[in-house]
């Protein structure tokens, strides 16, 4: 995706143009899902914060530099919106963290392996604190630099090396069982 | 998944792809992208007024400030009309205002056979009436 092209994209959804909003809707949206869900854990909400995101980042599509890559500044918005109904979910009701994460029900083998990995991974990812564990998916998962992901997330870059250690480190601690 | 211990700069493939599959969304990606747009439409509506809401907010401070204007004009024009005219005013018909003002120094003017002498002239000008 060129850094060129999203510019114009923007350009042209500030100028009204609602499929170009669509466009860059289209082409992060599983991302800020994923995104979102990190944080959230909650598919659901996850999908509600992404949307938040979205709609927030249309409001200030002014603010943008068209000179640096959209979806950093994008996932910065869309992570905000996951912390921040984060919050308000822990104002509302004191309770552990994602969970709801675990899906049910008896599936064939493959399918059963898979879904009980992502069940697992999930839970491993709910254990670490949130700033961990969201560096660890934009490096990892959407493949962001460590500069990029201290844009994002407003750490210093040496920081956010130290997360992707130390979150890595916990995953695979968590997950030292499996299938061994 | 890579087994290190120590610091490493490179993202790890096996646990991004397994990390991928576990927070992949488990809705349909275009519903979602229907809902956003959804969303979209609906700011759009909300920032955009219908003309006759903004037409209607503005009739009612429209019709008061139309009858303060109208009080205000009524008043200002009664007392123009009723007002009596004072002997100071300015002259009421042409002739009046053609006629020349009282003076010896315009009499002589206006009556010498001679061209007028520059003095005589001044002297009209700066004159009082």
């Amino acid at each position: 995706m060129g850094s060129e092209d999203e510019a114009g994209l923007v350009a042209r959804t500030m100028g009204g143009d609602r499929a170009a909003f669509g466009v860059l809707v289209e082409r992060y949206a599983a991302q800020a899902r994923r995104v979102a869900r990190s944080v959230l854990g909650d598919p659901d909400e996850a999908d509600d914060a992404a949307q938040d995101g979205f709609l927030s980042a249309l409001v200030k599509l002014a603010q943008y530099d068209a000179t640096r890559p959209f979806g950093p500044w994008l996932m910065r918005i869309v992570a905000n919106a996951a912390t921040d109904r984060r919050r308000r979910r822990q104002v509302r009701r004191a309770e552990p963290l994602d969970t709801a994460l675990v899906g049910g029900g008896p599936r064939p083998d493959a399918q059963a392996i898979r879904s009980e990995l992502g069940d697992r991974l999930r839970t491993a990812l709910a254990e670490l604190p949130e700033r961990r564990r969201t560096a660890v998916v934009l490096f990892d998962v959407e493949g962001y630099s460590h500069a990029e992901i201290a844009g994002i997330l407003g750490i210093p870059e040496g920081t956010v090396r130290s997360e992707v250690f130390h979150g890595r480190r916990r995953l695979r601690a968590l997950m030292a069982d499996w299938k061994e | 998944m890579i087994d290190h211990e120590k610091f490493d700069h490179r993202p790890d493939p096996e646990l991004g792809k397994a990390l991928r599959a576990a927070l992949e969304p488990a809705g349909d990606q275009g519903a979602f992208v229907a809902r956003v747009m959804a969303g979209y439409d609906a700011a759009l509506e909300r920032a955009t007024v219908p003309t006759w809401e903004v037409l209607a907010s503005w009739s009612r401070r429209g019709i008061a400030a139309a009858l303060a204007a109208a009080v205000v004009a009524g008043f200002l024009l009664g007392r123009t009309v009723f007002q009596p005219a004072s002997a100071d005013d300015t002259p009421a018909t042409m002739e009046a205002a053609m006629a020349p003002p009282e003076g010896p120094g315009l009499t002589a003017l206006m009556t010498a056979n001679d061209p007028p002498d520059a003095s005589i002239v001044l002297t009209s000008l700066v004159e009082p009436r």
